[in-house]
Parts: C-alpha cells; sequence; structure tokens
C-alpha cells in the first residue's frame, strides 16, 4: 500500500515547495481583512472572553465545592489562575514564529520535562500520585507533563509545517509518527496514559492536518487499535506480559459493565452519573449538591469536578459549560483557517484537539460515555499545574493572533 | 443510555468520520485536477491546493470537535431530562438511612405491682464474625475487658445470636473501656459499642420458670414474622430481644412492642448529617400477673428447705421438686415454683453455649424444666378421692362399705398378693378410714370389683372427667399431659412384649386405683382436681395474666377474664364423703401431722401421696385445700425421690399456708409412723 502512495506524492512534492512564498504572500492579504481596531489588534477577543467566562464559571464552582470539601482551597484556585495568566502574557508577548525552526530544541526541552519527575531530590509521590516534581526552596508542587502537552504540540507543529500541508513520503511520515512516540512513551512511564492519550490524539491531530495522506493514517489507526487491543488482550490473559496495570484493566471492566465493581471505579462511575442525573435541569444550587456536598462523588473538585457542577447547576449549568468550550474551540479554529502560516494553524489544530479531547475524556467520564482517567477539565478542575499550562495555550493562541503578519 | 445504544451512537460517529474523510479526499482530488484548468492567481502558479487543503482539514477537526459537544449534550439531556427522577431517587436512596429505633419491652410485674421483670440501659462491646480470625485484635479486646483471649474467640463465634449479626463479646462494660475503644478506633476494626436495653431479673432467679427468659430470634421466629403481613404484625430483626420460653414467650406479642423508624440525612462515611421523618416506637404492654411475689418467695424457699430436709436424712438422691398455688374461686395462679432453678439473667446478651450446656444437662438436674406444668409422676394416693367417686358412681361400693385390712392383701390369689404401705394392716376400714389412713386394701377391693365388674374402666373414665390426661390450658408453654392407662394403650406401648405381658390385668387395675403404675400426672393437674374438690366440681381455668397494662399512661388496657375450664358432676353426698376424709387426712392420720396444722386458725382438708417407681427413692407428694369450710386456696407440691409425702412436700404446703395467712409452721414434730 505504501509503495502506491509513494508514486505520485513527488510529482505533488515539487508543486509544493514552490508554492511556499506565495502563501505567505497570500497571507498578508487576508490579514488585511481582519478586524483591526484598538486592543483588538493584539488580543484575539473572542477567544479570549470565552477564555475569561469559562475561568470565572470554574472559580464559581471550585468556590461552591470549597464550603463542602476542605481539600479545594478557593485561595489556591484562584493563585493558580493568576500564576497562568502571568504564564500566558509571558507565552503572548513571545513571538512564537521563532519556535518553528528549533524543532530539536523543543524535543530537548520535552524529553526534560518527562524526565523532571524521575530526578531524584525534586520528584515527589504521594498518596498515589507520580509525575510530579516539587521545585526545591519554594516547595512548589508541579506536574511536567501538563507543560508537556503544550510543548509537544509545539514540537509536532514545527516538524508537520515543514511539510507545508502536503507530507509526500512515507519516510517523512514515519519520522512524524515515530517523534510523536517519543513524549508519548516518556509519559507512559510515570504512568499517565490519561495525558498520554491526550497527546497522542493532539499530535496525531496535527500530523493528519499537516497532509499525511488519508490512506497512511487509516493504516496507522488501524495497527494502534490493533496494538491496544492486544495489549488489553495480554493484560487479560494470565501467563501472558501484563503491559497495564491492574486499576487501568478495572477502568476498562468497569466501563464495559458498572455492575462488576473490582476496585471501586464502579462505584465512584455510578455516584458521578447520579451526581449528573439529580441535577435536573436547574440543578440544586449551591450548598445543597448531596452527592458532592455529602461525600459521595469522589474527587469532586478535580476530575469528577464536571459532575459537581452538573448536580449544582443542572442542565443550564451543562449546558452553558459545553456552549463556552463551543466558543472556545470554535473561535480557535475560526482563527486557524484565517492565518496563513501552517505551523500557526497547527500550533492551533494541536490546542484545539487538546481541549476538545479533555472535554470529552472528563465529561465522558463522567456521564458514562469514557473510561475513567485521571485528565483534569481545563480552566475548572481544581489543580494549578492544569491551569497554567491550559492558560499558557491560551497565551500561545493570543499570541498567533498578535504575530499574525498584518496588512502593510 | 443502554450499551446498544451506545454501542450504536459510536459506530454511527465513526462512519460519519469516516464518510467526511473521503469526502475531504475527493475535495483534494478535485482539488488537484483543477490545479490545470485554474487562472494562476498571482506569479508562481495556481496551486493553492494547500491552503484548500488546510481548509478541509480543519473542516474537518470543527466536525470531530462539533461531535464530541454534540455527543456530550445529548446524553446530558438525556440524564439530566429524561432520567432525572430516577437518578433524584437514587441519590436520596445514597443519603438517607433509616434507623430502626427500638420499642422498649413491656414489664411484667406481680399481682401487687411490683417488678419481676424491667429493662436497664447496658453498653455492650459487639464484633463482627470477621474478627474471629484476627488474633492480634482478639487479643487486644481480651486484655481491654479482662477476660481470656480463648473466652473472647467463643463469644464471637458463638452461633447462638443468628449467623449474620454482630456477636455480642461483653454486656455491661464499663465506661472506661468504651472510652478507650471509642479512643482506639483504628485498632479496634469490626467492633463496635453499643447501647441496648437489657432485660433485667431485679430479684435473680425469683419466679423464673414463669418468666421465661428471652433471647435473639431463631432462624423460625425470624422467617416466620418476615412471612406475617398482618396489621401490627411484629418483624423481627436478628439481634432483638425475643421471649423464648415462659411468660416471655407466652405474651411475647404483648410484651415486644412496635419498632420505630428514623429517616436520617447522611455522609458517605455515615455521619447524621440531619434528620428526616420520625415514627415513633411503641412500646410493649406491661403484663401484670397473678403471681404474689411474697408467696412465690415463700414457695421457693420451702422448696429449698424440704429438700434440704430429706438431703440431711442420708438420701441424696431428693434434689427436685415443684410447687403450685391456686385460687381456687376464680384460676388465678398465686404461685408456682420449680426446683432446681435458673437465673433468667444469664440469658440477657446471650447466653454462652456452656452455660446453655449446663443448664440443660442431666447432671444439673434439668433446671430449666418448670416440673409444676411439665413434670409427669405417678399420682400415688393422692388419686384416693377420685377412685371413690368412681367407686360411688359405679356402685363398686357406697359409704357403709366395710374392709378388713390385715397388711397383705391377697384378693387375685397368693401368688399375686400385695401390701398395703402398712404391713401390720389398717385391720376394719370404711370407705372414709380408707381416705384418711390412706389405706390400699380398701381401694385393691374396689380395684378388682372394678376388673370384674360391667364397667372394666371405670377408674380411667372417672380421671378422664376430672382432666386427667389431657392439657390443663395454664397460659404457659411446654405443658405435659399426663398419661391414663387402660388396655388399647397398654397394648400399643409394650409391643415386644408377649401377649399376655401386653393386656390388661386385675394388678393393672389394683396400681391404678392407688395412683401407682403407669399412671402419669403433672403437679398442676392434681392441683386442678383439688381446686375441683374444694369448689365441689367447678374448676376455673388456671392461669397467669392478671391483666395488661400501658407502660407509659398506667392505664390497664386488658383484664382477664375468669373462664370455667371444667365442671365435674358427682353426687354431694359423695363431696361429702371425700371433705371429710381429706379433714381426716390432715387431722386424724398421725399427730405429727396433725401438729403442723393444728397451729393454723384455717381450717384445712389434703391429701399425702407417696409414688414408688423401682429402684428409686419414692417421690413424695401433698395436696391441700384451705379454708376447709369455704376454700380459697389449693397448694400442690411434689418432690421428687423426697420419701414420704408426708415427711417432704407436706412441709411445703404447709410454709406456702403459712405465708398466705401469715401463720408460719411452729410445729417441729416428725412423723414416725410412716403415713402417707
Amino acid at each position: 500500500m505504501a509503495l502506491s502512495f509513494g508514486k505520485d506524492s513527488p510529482a505533488q512534492g515539487i508543486g509544493e515547495k514552490a508554492h511556499t512564498t506565495f502563501s505567505r504572500g497570500a497571507g498578508s492579504a487576508r490579514g488585511a481583512r481582519m478586524s483591526s481596531t484598538g486592543i483588538s489588534q493584539v488580543l484575539y477577543m473572542p477567544q479570549l472572553l470565552f477564555t475569561l467566562a469559562l475561568i470565572v464559571f470554574g472559580a464559581v464552582v471550585i468556590w461552591s465545592a470549597s464550603l463542602t470539601i476542605p481539600e479545594a482551597s478557593f485561595p489556591r484556585h484562584i493563585f493558580g489562575i493568576i500564576l497562568g495568566m502571568v504564564g500566558a502574557y509571558g507565552v503572548w508577548r513571545y513571538d512564537y514564529r521563532t519556535l518553528s525552526n528549533v524543532s530539536t530544541a523543543l524535543l530537548i526541552a520535552d524529553v526534560v520535562l518527562m524526565l523532571l519527575p524521575k530526578v531524584p531530590g525534586i520528584s515527589w509521590s504521594a498518596m498515589g500520585m507520580t509525575g510530579w516534581i516539587r521545585i526545591p526552596i519554594i516547595g512548589l508542587r508541579f506536574q511536567p507533563s501538563e507543560l508537556a502537552k503544550l510543548v509537544t504540540i509545539l514540537l509536532m507543529a514545527s516538524l508537520g509545517a515543514e511539510y507545508n500541508g502536503r507530507i509526500e513520503t512515507l519516510r517523512d511520515y514515519l519520522k512524524l509518527c515515530g517523534i510523536l512516540t517519543i513524549p508519548f512513551l516518556l509519559i507512559l512511564t510515570q504512568p499517565d496514559l490519561g495525558t498520554g492519550l491526550i497527546v497522542l490524539v493532539a499530535g496525531a491531530s496535527i500530523i493528519i492536518c499537516a497532509g499525511a495522506p488519508r490512506s497512511w493514517v487509516l493504516v496507522t489507526i488501524g495497527i494502534v487499535v490493533l496494538g491496544a487491543t492486544l495489549v488489553v488482550v495480554t493484560s487479560l490473559t494470565p501467563g501472558l506480559p501484563h503491559l497495564l496495570k491492574q486499576y487501568q484493566l478495572n477502568r476498562l471492566i468497569v466501563f464495559v459493565d458498572p455492575s462488576v465493581d473490582p476496585s471501586g471505579d464502579g462505584y465512584n462511575l455510578q455516584q458521578a452519573k447520579i451526581a449528573v442525573g439529580s441535577g435536573g435541569f436547574f440543578g440544586k444550587g449551591v450548598g445543597n449538591a448531596t452527592q458532592s456536598g455529602s461525600g459521595f462523588l469522589p474527587e469532586a473538585h478535580t476530575d469528577f469536578v464536571f459532575a459537581l457542577m452538573a448536580e449544582e447547576f443542572g442542565f443550564v449549568g451543562s449546558t452553558l459549560l459545553l456552549a463556552l468550550f463551543g466558543g472556545l474551540i470554535f473561535s480557535t479554529i475560526s482563527l486557524a483557517q484565517r492565518v496563513e502560516s501552517p505551523f500557526a494553524k497547527l500550533i492551533l489544530v494541536g490546542i484545539v484537539t487538546m481541549w476538545s479531547f479533555q472535554l470529552l475524556q472528563n465529561v465522558g467520564m463522567c456521564i458514562g460515555l469514557m473510561p475513567i482517567t485521571g485528565i483534569p477539565l481545563p480552566f475548572v478542575s481544581f489543580g494549578s499545574s492544569s491551569m497554567v499550562s491550559q492558560l499558557m495555550s491560551v497565551g500561545m493562541v493570543q499570541s498567533v493572533w498578535r504575530h499574525r503578519p498584518k496588512a502593510a | 443510555m443502554s450499551p446498544i445504544v451506545f454501542i450504536a451512537t459510536l459506530l454511527a460517529i465513526v462512519l460519519v468520520a469516516l464518510v467526511l474523510l473521503v469526502l475531504i479526499n475527493r475535495g483534494e482530488a478535485r482539488f488537484t485536477f483543477d490545479i490545470g484548468g485554474a487562472t494562476p492567481r498571482a506569479s508562481g502558479g495556481g496551486d493553492n491546493s494547500a491552503e484548500k487543503g488546510f481548509k478541509s482539514r480543519l473542516m474537518g477537526l470543527s466536525v470531530f470537535s462539533g461531535s464530541i459537544i454534540g455527543m456530550l449534550f445529548a446524553r446530558l439531556w438525556a440524564m439530566q431530562l429524561v432520567s432525572t427522577d430516577d437518578y433524584m431517587q437514587q441519590a436520596e436512596l445514597n443519603r438517607t438511612r433509616t434507623i430502626s429505633t427500638a420499642a422498649s419491652r413491656g414489664r411484667i410485674l406481680d399481682r401487687n405491682g411490683e417488678e419481676l421483670v424491667t429493662n436497664r440501659p447496658s453498653l455492650c462491646v459487639v464484633a463482627s464474625t470477621e474478627v474471629a480470625d484476627n488474633e492480634v485484635e482478639i487479643q487486644l479486646l481480651a486484655n481491654v475487658l479482662g477476660m481470656p483471649p480463648t473466652a473472647v474467640k467463643r463469644k464471637i463465634q458463638d452461633q447462638t445470636e443468628g449467623a449474620q449479626s454482630l456477636r455480642t463479646v461483653a454486656v455491661d462494660v464499663s465506661r472506661r473501656v468504651v472510652s478507650y475503644i471509642d479512643e482506639h478506633k483504628y485498632l479496634f476494626d469490626g467492633i463496635q459499642v453499643e447501647e441496648r436495653a437489657q432485660r433485667h431479673y431485679p430479684m435473680g432467679s425469683r419466679c423464673a420458670h414463669v418468666l421465661g427468659y428471652t433471647g435473639s430470634p431463631t432462624q423460625e421466629q425470624l422467617a416466620e414474622s418476615q412471612e406475617d403481613d398482618s396489621e401490627g404484625s411484629i418483624k423481627y430483626e436478628s439481634g432483638d430481644i425475643v421471649g423464648q420460653a415462659g411468660i416471655e414467650y407466652q405474651y411475647e406479642s404483648v410484651l415486644q412492642g412496635v419498632r420505630g423508624e428514623q429517616t436520617v440525612y447522611v455522609d458517605a462515611d455515615g455521619n447524621v448529617l440531619d434528620y428526616a421523618t420520625t415514627i415513633e416506637a411503641q412500646d410493649g404492654s406491661d403484663i401484670v400477673l397473678t403471681i404474689d411475689s411474697k408467696v412465690q418467695e415463700a414457695a421457693e424457699q420451702a422448696l429449698l428447705d424440704a429438700i434440704n430436709r430429706v438431703r440431711k436424712t442420708g438420701n441424696t438422691a431428693c434434689d427436685s421438686g415443684c410447687a403450685v398455688c391456686l385460687d381456687v374461686t376464680n384460676g388465678d395462679v398465686i404461685a408456682l415454683a420449680s426446683y432446681p432453678t435458673f437465673s433468667p439473667n444469664d440469658f440477657v446478651g446471650g447466653i454462652s453455649n456452656d452455660d446453655w450446656e449446663m443448664l440443660s444437662s442431666e447432671e444439673s438436674g434439668y433446671p430449666l424444666m418448670n416440673r409444676a406444668i411439665a413434670g409427669q409422676y405417678p399420682s400415688a394416693s393422692t388419686i384416693k378421692p377420685l377412685s371413690t367417686f368412681a367407686a360411688l358412681n359405679y356402685g363398686i361400693a357406697s359409704s357403709e362399705s366395710g374392709y378388713d385390712c390385715v397388711g397383705f392383701w391377697t384378693g387375685f390369689g397368693q401368688q399375686y398378693g400385695q401390701y398395703c404401705w402398712n404391713h401390720d394392716g389398717h385391720g376394719w376400714m370404711n370407705l372414709r378410714e380408707g381416705i384418711v389412713y390412706s389405706c390400699d386394701t380398701v381401694f385393691y377391693e374396689i380395684g378388682k370389683a372394678f376388673f370384674y365388674s360391667d364397667n372394666p374402666e371405670g377408674l380411667q373414665e372417672t380421671y378422664r372427667r376430672w382432666g386427667l390426661g389431657e392439657p390443663v390450658g395454664i397460659d404457659l408453654p411446654a405443658e405435659s399431659i399426663g398419661r391414663v392407662p387402660d388396655a388399647d394403650w397398654k397394648w400399643n406401648y409394650f409391643t415386644q412384649a408377649d401377649d399376655y405381658a401386653r393386656s390388661w390385668q386385675g394388678g393393672d387395675t389394683t396400681n391404678l386405683v392407688i395412683g401407682q403404675g403407669d399412671l402419669l400426672v403433672t403437679p398442676l393437674q392434681m392441683a386442678c382436681v383439688y381446686a375441683g374438690l374444694a369448689t365441689h366440681g367447678t374448676i376455673m381455668k388456671p392461669h397467669l395474666l392478671k391483666s395488661v397494662s400501658s407502660h407509659a399512661g398506667d392505664g390497664t388496657i386488658m383484664e382477664y377474664s375468669e373462664e370455667v375450664v371444667r365442671k365435674v358432676d358427682e353426687q354431694e353426698s359423695s363431696f361429702a364423703l371425700v371433705d371429710d376424709g381429706l379433714y381426716g387426712v390432715i387431722y386424724e392420720e398421725s399427730e405429727a401431722q396433725a401438729s403442723h396444722f393444728l397451729n393454723m386458725k384455717e381450717v384445712v382438708a389434703g391429701k399425702t401421696g407417696t409414688a414408688e417407681r423401682a429402684g428409686e427413692e419414692p417421690t413424695g407428694w401433698f395436696i391441700a385445700y384451705v379454708p376447709a369450710d369455704n376454700p380459697k386456696y389449693v397448694v400442690a407440691s411434689c418432690i421428687e425421690q423426697g420419701g414420704f409425702g408426708s415427711d417432704c412436700a407436706m412441709y411445703v404446703v404447709r410454709d406456702i399456708m403459712g405465708a398466705i395467712y401469715g401463720e408460719p409452721d411452729t410445729s417441729t414434730a416428725v412423723d414416725t409412723s410412716g403415713v402417707r
């Protein structure tokens, strides 16, 4: 199969390369059509407003959670937001374009980030949480894999952009896929399958949008699905190597049949569904949520924060949240359609995919559509690492806007 | 959402994605095709396929993100708008717990309102069955409770409380122990402290056989109560206190009360956050007994004294007995005692296997057995008044009949000769004297006449008419019925013997007529017979329940209505003859016996009896009613292997009468003549 696709790619390849300079030129003409008054010259307002609305909504939810859950410290949440905004400001001021040619440096940064939790002295793990580092002196705990998601997106975008919309040779395609597996496998060693999946899906999305031929992609997906199935089957079969941890298997088993409950995950899933469903149309209101307020819903302020929100604010709240995410995602896609630089497009593609997939994963697991994973809900879940990296992603989108080629 | 719908949705999404991919691909292909024909837009040619390619791929991304949001929205719609009620209900179930609140069990009082059974609060240590496997925890618990670890383990393994329930390790533990366990909860996994109302018997073993005892419901009681859906029925839970014997068992439904329900809101750890609805528990009602605690105390003491008196003479086979006192005018049971006895307190909080085995063993003399209603003995000479009625009714004898007693009776021939208890002979005796001196020869003659008469079972017919061989119907469980032997019974009973031995013989009749041999009666049956003698034929149903009263309001809910259990017709002249004979027994049979009753104002009439069993000391009987001219009480006593009735049972009867009338026995005279 690969051979047959190899045939026509060289012919197209010539045209692509010749086209590069033209594309930049056309971009400046388009840039002139963008709205361009005052502050919106430097800030992409639609996306920013949706982000701010989400942060405010999330803060309200965490505040209500802090009423009954001692661990959900509202000041710490606000601190995370401020930290994230500082990070976002830095990223916004920084010209993202300088990153397009430093893919080697990005790869190194990625690898270093992934390996940080393994470094003695700063690695930190407690209560079953791994993949954390504790910055000496300040004592701040941080999850480098959250930041690594963003770095991986930049890395894949910078590599994918080189092909300018069309990957002609199988060798290039395989090179991209191979590089993506590096951060993926590193995250798996943490172990953090959830974040690994986000990286994989976001990276794959970038490769596809970078112009990978459809058939190669389908074959790759097929191989990945087959491989995953094989891993699950061998893990379930006694005697064969168990690549999945028992708790991961349990989550899959519970997902298929919630009535069996080998580890309490079935209970968690059931409680989350009850919380969401019992919220009804208007919700039970702040402070009246019995599922999250009385401790039936586990991790109500972190992984299952959506269930808490849905119980307190009901269908109205759920719809608002989905609408805000929709606005965030589609405004970003809209920007991606308008910028010309493939690098910028691919960065936005990666970020949009990350948000979409995290939304699917997090909300999906609360309502029984996805297996349970420890993926936070962007901008809402309690936890500074996620908040900082998500706000930096927003900063990256804003940077793309700020550094767009302007009309002469 | 069912799995099928879910899978279908997933498949649909995959399908849509594939179709889109194909469309995008086609779009690219067409666009590539277009390159040649398109007008160059600017210098460098018209190939903007990359730009177009990005556009359609971003469209694909939009579809990807849009379908995620759409799918989540649809699912949320289904959960939060369609199935809300179902989830609401589950959330409600999650946070509410219904705790049953115990209804306090009714008290049991004597006729004067004295508390025989009450309730007291008690702190108990209970453990789940898994704790039995944890040696460290058992050792720790044993140290805290000051019990040997083996005892702790045995208590936890003890199954008398039911297979599933928390096992009681210790009752009435001190505050110190409770606070230690509360402060070190992490050490005592599966162990709890509960406050329970415990049954309390303030006077220990007093009245034990009447009161009975309580325990956890048996598997049968649990199952039965679950099936019973009638109004106000009690639903037992494992660990409830349920009457298992005596009045506690008989009036269980009155005493038990109805459990209340308290619905509370709890958090995930089971801590109570708030109270919702309450259904008040209905306490059980109090039972007022006909028992007079003072007379009961005297009866129990008299039994103990009488048995000790016998044992002091060297007869150590004597170890048990009973006494019963009835009010002949209404059937009230004034006292009912049995020895050996037990303390119902031993059953509180669950009796241990060891204690149970001890209480139900032969060596300890079966203390749980209520001998007054369940003990079966030959009636011996106490039957003679009934034999007299039979003789008079069937024309076997008249008040003028006379018999010559020479001590050895040979009415069925020399080889079948039988002794009168007085081997020297009583001389010439009429029917009245036959009763007074309990002359066996007189009744042997009557028996012989019955054996050869047209009514060979006239004796049995008379005994049955007076209620022998069937239950009296007292309000206690486990009453025995005794046995009135006849030819049919004998033939069917001795199936292994030869035909001659199985058939009814003259000797059987002469045994029966003096109450020996195969006749079996309970002391309560005989007390009822003498009540009938006292009232000239009207036997009131003996009963222990006097009234039921509400625990809270002090008001009487229900009063026992007396009832005639048996009306026996005999001729007035026959009653007069028997009355006279029973008077004679007390005051004429022996001087020593008379001396014990001459120190009472009230005139007494009664009868001794001495039941013989091969290889055993004889069992002594004494039954009497008082006052003889206007009878009020009948008192019966029976001492197993106590010797002659006048030597043991007589003292018990006299002491009980002494307690009733406040006239203690002052005579120390001991009978030496061997009257029976």
